[in-house]
C-alpha cells in the first residue's frame, strides 16, 4: 500500500548556486533509488537558518511530494543521512496533495523558469585565531594542539632539592 | 477584599480556537505563539483548546528540526 508523503529538505547552496535542476535531481533520484514515485517537487524557499548545521548559515528548502510504500523509508533514511549535500530533512505522511501544489512545481519546470542564486554569505564558518592590528596572535588565541609549557615533575624535584642545598 | 491578580491577557488566537491549521512551514503566524526566547507559550495565552495545543506544540517542533525556528531565543 503506497502512502503520499511530504518531504523537505535543506540542500547545500554550494550545490544550488552550480546548478538547482542538479541539486533537486539529489532529492529526486534519492526517492527514486527506494521505489518512491515523485508527484511533485519544487523549490521551496532559500533562507538563513535559525542555527547552523554543518557550519552552514543559509540553505535552500526543497519540497517534494511522493508516493512510496512503507518498506523503502528506513533505506532512504539512510541514504539521506550520508549524503552530505542534505543537510536536514523531514517526512511526513500527508492525506493528499494540496491544492495549488502541482500548478506551483509545473511553473518551476518551465523553460524560462531561473532559480534565484543564493547569496554569497553562507560560507561555512572556520575557526580563525584573533589577531591584534600588530598581527601577533593574541596571548588567549593559542591553537588548540599546542600544549603550553608545564613544567615537569622532574624539574619540580631539581628545584626543591637546589632550594635545600641553600 | 479585593483581589491584587493582575487581569489575564486576552488569548492571541482569540475567543475560541475553531480548528486552526497549524503548519510548521507557517513560520510567521508559529512565531505569534513564541516568547522572545523562542519557547512555546503556555495554553492559557494561546487560547487552545487541548487538542490545537498539541497541533501547536507538534507544529513548531518541526520548524525547530528544519532550522526555521530557534530552539532557544
Amino acid at each position: 500500500m503506497t502512502t503520499v508523503y511530504e518531504g523537505m529538505f535543506l540542500l547545500d547552496n554550494q550545490v544550488v548556486r552550480e546548478d538547482w535542476k542538479k541539486a533537486k535531481s539529489i532529492v529526486t533520484d534519492a526517492l527514486e533509488k527506494h521505489g518512491a514515485k515523485v508527484v511533485c517537487a519544487r523549490r521551496w524557499d532559500e533562507r538563513k537558518l535559525a542555527y547552523p548545521i554543518r557550519r552552514r548559515r543559509r540553505a535552500t528548502f526543497c519540497l517534494a511530494y511522493y508516493e512510496m510504500g512503507s518498506e523503502g523509508i528506513t533505506a532512504l533514511r539512510r541514504d539521506l543521512e550520508l549524503n552530505e549535500n542534505v543537510l536536514r530533512y523531514l517526512m511526513l505522511a500527508r492525506e493528499g496533495l494540496p491544492e495549488g501544489e502541482r500548478e506551483l512545481a509545473a511553473a518551476e519546470d518551465a523553460a524560462d523558469f531561473n532559480a534565484p542564486t543564493p547569496p554569497a554569505d553562507d560560507a561555512p564558518e572556520t575557526h580563525t585565531p584573533r589577531r591584534r592590528e600588530d598581527g601577533e596572535p593574541e596571548a588567549g588565541a593559542d591553537e588548540m594542539g599546542e600544549a603550553k609549557a608545564v613544567p615537569r615533575d622532574a624539574d619540580l624535584e631539581e628545584a626543591d632539592a637546589s632550594g635545600k642545598d641553600e | 477584599m479585593a483581589s491584587m491578580r493582575r487581569p489575564a491577557a486576552p488569548p492571541i488566537s482569540g475567543k475560541f480556537c475553531d480548528d486552526p491549521v497549524l503548519d510548521y512551514k507557517d513560520t510567521d503566524n508559529l512565531r505569534r505563539f513564541l516568547t522572545a526566547h523562542g519557547q512555546i507559550l503556555s495554553r492559557k495565552r494561546t487560547g487552545y483548546c487541548t487538542q490545537c495545543q498539541k497541533q501547536l506544540k507538534q507544529a513548531v517542533k518541526r520548524a525547530r528540526h528544519l532550522s526555521l525556528l530557534p530552539f532557544v531565543g
